[in-house]
């Protein structure tokens, strides 16, 4: 893509001013690697690097990520109820993890972004701030293309991913055919335990389909029902039916149904592991 | 140039000016200022043969717009040894017959070196993820990773400048 | 010669280019830009197959910056082969520097010189081209359907040499062979084998993508800087294209980024020499890297059957082999790739019966060339996929049932006297031969007694073993020549000119290490420059495994002859006679340690002092035989059976390449030859949407290993002593590539029992293939 001006503004008020007064013609730069994926034109880059929304913090019960915190940064940081690092490593390579940011990752959405998918398993927030801030879920973000949800001027300013506590268990996986090769087929799954039952289940899938998305046939067929494999196993079989896979690099829809169906079996398997602390 | 712009940022430690095109990736700019040590490879962040320290951290200077660089501190390969004192790593690769064509070894530097800052004696594990953005087609990556686990045993580059 | 004696060959000097290379300092084509130079961009074909029914550039011409357009209707029309090899080429002539037929795509249309890189892109829109799309060929089996389009349609499409060339039904090459009796071998067998196998389309993809520049001397001659393995062949190709002398032109190839046979091919030479005729300005083209996936050369898909038959006690009875290969648009290395199928691989185990029948296509799809392996690769796929079958039919280790049958030592094969390039091939018996030995350590190595057979195995994840044999080539015999010259300096130093082209491989380290060796001085003494059509003597160039076995031995001769220069001023200077002195580590002296010279003071002395000439002498090589080096590879991997996802575990490569003249740099040739083999086993493919357009043109997604996916790799050397090559050195650059996909089928088979004869082995395969068991 050509960029035909670029600013680097001084703070985020400033630029947020310099996107909406340039509406249509104006686009937020921080990592800006996906950049050659967009077939876009005669833009004006608004550097958003420097505005201080790099860092992560924990909160509560919460970890409060800056929307232009790097991948790298969230391969790097360890705490026990932690997991984005897991979906980081798996991000890329090492160049682009240091400068790709999680904003980038989940504001304009290809099927291969990885990040959607564990923000949607782990039940995110995500911030977005014009003149004053708008919490959105992580459902009603990513239902649909999230650049919907954005005016001129406003911006992704944070993602707030609750912290992973006793008893639940988080499973995330990435099929490449290489570690740096866009995924083939990506699920992410949130289970919590309580006295042998799954209590709580979010579970969502991309790549092998459409969009990301939460696989909510699959969670209905878990919920309340016994911490097992056969559980598991059921639920995976009974509840991805409907679902329409799609196959890429010369896979066949047959075979990546398939392999979606191993892909959320281990990935709810490793889930359920951690969730009854093993 | 429409739209050119004058951008601060520096240079192997020098702080320099460069007028830019909005448009111009970093690759490009150093590679016009006679840094040709930075290869282009691919153009589109895959092969590695671009790569440059960015405030610390492997970018590939190849997607990198160039104005993303201002105010930052570049380094590029021009800046990390020469003939008379060359750095462990350019040592070691060279030692180890780790480098076949030799495209990509300024990018395997870079990479190398900026791991060695942020974590001197690496596991195996992590000096794989560190030097996975840069591909090499020539030598099946063994000797050069001889000659890494050569200069982390000898502990020559830890916070290395 | 006891290797043990050598002073500089068989040691692991550094390789003389390698610090600069490390340090960045200017070296590549792309690093000696001219500022003033002009910038190209070539219009590609959207089509696979269509005329150009009419073409306007005169708004592109009027374009800002823009200082020439060429296109079919202001270019000379020659029929030429972009391959550089031999002359006149076992290759039809059927490629035009433009023409009114795109048969690709990413076939040029018309080439853009402009001042910047925008401007030339700019002007490619505004060239208006009206096609008449024809039906694409897009198989080897719809270039041989009856009433298929004809690709090659032309009337001046020909080729040089008296071989079958058939234009007009797609046909680029068919060769054949028949020793004893096919029919009869396997009547006389106890099992009978009828296998087909086919490999993909796949690339050398050298991180330097293709590259050249040109701009006119003081005298205006062309000079070309360029990316290439064939700077003598380069230099012949664009004066035949451009039709003006060889003495008009200069080839300098500098440093390259990685070649793979890839750059055996002039593709962008002939256009930027042609621009800087026109335009009197330095011109610089390079491939961006998606046109060097569709425009560059790529390893041929071949189709190979094999008819053989084994005895219950291991002996193979008939050994046949038909190959057919799609050469895609342009047939420049069709012939010599499908008779490498046969002349590599058929010899390596014994049969009474042998026969071989290669048939090469034309189709609308990418150019396929010189690929390091060069069909050995794709036909050491089949057959030591085979061999493994019919050992396990036997009942027999698939080591053993190797052993019991390969070529040794002594022994010739027919296959050489049949097949050779173009005509008939050069009768060899095997000197050297330590294969027996590569089987044996590399069996040790990866510890091949733990095998299980596949049916023991259970659970979702399944490790298996797998081996095989490899043999190749070292330089086309009685074809290719090289030559060198030394010239000696006041300080005991040497000028080394050679035409050989070092591609990364080191080969200006290994040669220099000969020439060092054979005049009696320390690799620190010479100065190595190749690859200058002005200054160095002829070579073919980087192909064939030729450089080491071929060059080498040119620089050992003219090393020789030096030596004897510098003994016979010695012999002057001291009053001794010739046979009493030697060289040694830069010094001329007495036998009985009396008298010594420096070889600074014998230069000087010859240069300046008493009957005064040039120390210097050149010597060129020709080789009557092509000394196979020989490989056992071993892998160990593991199949997840869920998936059929195959994760290579550790490999082990032992090689036979006779005494290795630099063993760290022989190491790795092949460990790097390995690694591309497993890519191309299971990761690298291209693929093609319906209109033979590749979908998948970038380097994230074509697959190519990094360090984080890389398994370890062993490599061992395993010395024999060839006899004619110097110092005993055969090839090592080739032989290697070809080991990963036979030995990963095996290893896939060993822990599934599922057999893959389709390639690469994507997961998928491999499940389908668990799924049919």
């Amino acid at each position: 893509m050509k960029l035909n001006e670029f600013i680097i503004p001084e703070d985020l008020k400033s630029a947020q001013s310099a996107l909406e007064k340039l509406g249509e013609k104006g686009f937020a730069v921080a990592g800006g690697t996906s950049l050659h994926f967009l077939g876009i034109v005669e833009k004006t880059a608004v550097d958003i690097s420097h505005l201080g929304l790099s860092g992560i913090q924990k909160q509560g019960g919460a970890y409060l990520i800056g929307a232009t915190t790097s991948l790298g940064d969230l391969m790097k940081f360890k705490d026990q109820g932690w997991v984005l690092d897991q979906v980081a490593l798996h991000t890329s390579t090492q160049q682009i993890r240091n400068i790709s940011t999680l904003g980038g990752n989940i504001v304009r959405v290809f099927p291969w972004n990885d990040f959607p998918v564990a923000l949607l398993a782990l039940d995110a927030t995500l911030y977005i701030e014009g003149v004053a801030e708008k919490a959105y879920s992580s459902d009603d973000y990513f239902n649909g293309q999230p650049i919907r949800l954005f005016q001129p001027g406003q911006l992704l300013t944070r993602v707030e991913v609750p912290v992973l506590k006793p008893g639940q268990g988080f499973g995330y996986h990435k099929e490449v055919r290489l570690h740096a090769g866009f995924s083939l087929m990506t699920a992410a799954a949130v289970i919590t335990v309580k006295s042998g039952r799954i209590d709580g289940i979010r579970v969502a899938a991309s790549a092998g389909i459409a969009l990301p998305a939460r696989l909510t046939l699959v969670e209905a067929a878990l919920g309340g029902q016994a911490a097992d494999a056969a559980s598991l196993q059921q639920a995976v079989a009974n509840g991805t039916a409907a679902l329409a896979w799609k196959g890429k690099e010369g896979m066949s829809d047959e075979y990546a149904a398939h392999l979606g169906r191993v892909v959320l079996m281990d990935v709810l398997s490793a889930a359920l592991l951690q969730a009854q602390g093993e | 140039m429409k739209n050119t712009r004058h951008l601060s940022f520096s240079v192997n430690g020098e702080a320099k000016e460069f007028l830019v095109a909005p448009d111009e990736k970093l690759l490009d700019l150093l590679r016009r200022e006679g840094l040709t040590g930075t290869k282009h490879g691919c153009g589109t962040g895959s092969c590695g043969s671009c790569t440059v320290i960015m405030d610390g951290k492997t970018v590939y200077s190849c997607i990198l717009y160039a104005f993303q660089a201002e105010g930052r501190a570049i380094e590029t390969i021009e800046g990390v040894g020469d003939f008379d004192n060359p750095h462990p790593l350019q040592t070691a690769l060279v030692e180890e017959g780790a480098v076949q064509c030799g495209f990509c070894i300024p990018g395997i530097v870079l990479s190398a070196k900026a791991l060695l800052a942020e974590i001197p004696q690496p596991t195996d594990a992590e000096l794989k993820v560190y030097m996975d953005g840069n591909l090499c087609r020539c030598t099946g990556y063994e000797k050069i990773e001889v000659a890494l686990h050569k200069v982390i045993a000898a502990g020559s580059c830890g916070g290395a400048k | 010669m006891n290797v043990k004696d050598l002073k500089v060959v068989n040691k692991s000097v550094v390789k003389i280019d390698s610090m600069s290379l490390a340090l960045g300092k200017p070296s590549y084509v792309a690093d000696f830009k001219p500022a003033d130079t002009l910038y190209v961009k070539m219009l590609w074909s959207p089509h696979a197959h269509a005329r150009i029914v009419s073409i306007d550039i005169s708004a592109a011409e009027k374009m800002p910056g823009v200082k020439a357009v060429l296109y079919h209707g202001n270019v000379p029309r020659v029929a030429h082969c972009t391959a550089g090899q031999g002359y006149p080429e076992p290759s039809p002539y059927d490629t035009f520097m433009f023409d009114t037929k795109v048969r690709y795509v990413g076939d040029r249309v018309a080439a853009v010189a402009a001042e910047t890189l925008e401007q030339a892109e700019a002007a490619l829109k505004a060239i208006k081209v009206e096609y008449e799309v024809l039906k694409p060929v897009l198989s080897i089996d719809e270039a041989f359907a009856e009433g298929a389009p004809i690709i090659h349609d032309e009337p001046d499409a020909t080729i040089p040499i008296p071989v079958p060339y058939e234009p007009l039904k797609n046909l680029v090459a068919h060769i054949s062979m028949e020793v004893g009796s096919l029919d009869k071998g396997l009547a006389e067998a106890d099992f009978q084998f009828d296998r087909t196998y086919e490999t993909q389309y796949a690339q050398h993809t050298p991180i330097e993508a293709y590259v050249a520049q040109a701009y006119l001397d003081p005298r205006g001659r062309i000079v070309i800087v360029t990316s290439t393995q064939v700077p003598f062949h380069c230099r012949r190709i664009v004066a035949q294209c451009l039709q003006i002398p060889v003495q008009q032109i200069r080839v300098i190839k500098p440093r390259i980024g990685g070649g793979f046979g890839s750059k055996q091919e002039v593709l962008l030479e002939d256009v930027v020499a042609m621009l800087t005729l026109r335009t009197k300005r330095p011109v610089f083209w390079e491939f961006t890297r998606e046109e060097n996936f569709r425009t560059g050369r790529t390893r041929h898909p071949i189709r190979i059957r094999l008819r053989m038959g084994v005895k219950k006690d291991g002996r193979i009875t008939a050994f046949g082999m038909e190959a057919t290969s799609n050469t895609g648009a342009y047939g420049g290395h069709g012939l010599t790739v499908i008779g490498c199928c046969g002349s590599k691989v058929l010899p390596l185990y014994r049969a009474d019966n042998i026969a071989f029948l290669g048939k090469v296509a034309y189709t609308n799809m990418p150019v396929s060339g010189a690929y390091r392996g060069f069909g050995a690769t794709q036909a050491f796929f089949a057959a030591e996929s085979l061999m493994d079958e019919m050992a396990e039919a036997i009942g027999m280790d698939p080591v053993e049932f190797r052993k019991l049958n390969h070529i040794r030592s002594g022994e010739g094969s027919p296959v050489f006297e049949a097949l050779g390039e173009g005509k008939k091939g050069v009768p060899m018996t095997i000197g050297s031969c330590a294969l027996a030995d590569c089987i044996a350590i590399g069996a040790k190595e990866i510890d091949w007694s733990r095998r299980t057979p596949w049916r023991s195995k259970t659970g979702r994840y399944r490790r298996g073993l797998g081996m095989c044999c490899l043999m190749q080539g070292s330089s086309v015999p009685e074809v290719d020549m090289g030559a060198a010259s030394i010239k000696m300096n006041e300080d005991g130093s040497f000028n080394l000119l050679i035409g050989a082209t070092d591609l990364g491989t080191g080969s200006d380290t290994v040669l220099g290490q000969i020439a060092a060796e054979a005049i009696g001085t320390t690799i620190d003494k010479m100065i190595v420059y190749s690859s200058d059509t002005d200054f160095t003597p002829f070579d073919v160039g980087a192909y064939a495994s030729s450089t080491t076995y071929l060059s080498g031995e040119a620089a050992r001769k003219a090393g020789a002859k030096v030596k004897l220069q510098i003994l016979n001023t010695a012999a002057e200077m001291l009053h001794l006679p010739v046979s009493e002195l030697d060289t040694a580590e830069g010094w001329a002296f007495s036998q009985d340690g009396q008298h010594k010279l420096s070889f600074s003071e014998i230069s000087l002395y010859s240069l300046y002092q008493k009957n005064q000439y040039q120390i210097m002498d050149t010597a060129s090589h020709i080789t009557h035989k092509s000394p196979p080096p020989f490989s056992a590879h071993y892998v160990e991997i593991e199949v997840d059976t869920w998936t059929g996802a195959v994760q290579v575990l550790n490999y082990v490569a032992a090689v036979d390449c006779g005494t290795a003249i630099n063993p760290k740099l022989a190491e790795g040739q092949t460990e790097g030859g390995v690694l591309n083999g497993i890519s191309y086993a299971l990761t690298e493919e291209y693929l093609f949407n319906a209109k033979g357009k590749m979908i998948n043109a970038n380097l994230t997604d074509y697959h190519i290993f990094s360090m984080r996916d890389k398994p370890p790799i062993k490599a061992i050397l395993v010395p024999s002593y060839e006899e004619t090559g110097p110092y005993g050195a055969k090839s090592v650059s080739e032989i290697c590539i070809n080991g990963a996909m036979p030995a990963i089928a095996n290893a896939i088979h060993n822990a599934t029992g599922a057999r893959l004869y389709t390639t690469p082995f994507t997961p998928e395969k491999v499940w389908r293939a668990i799924q049919a068991l």
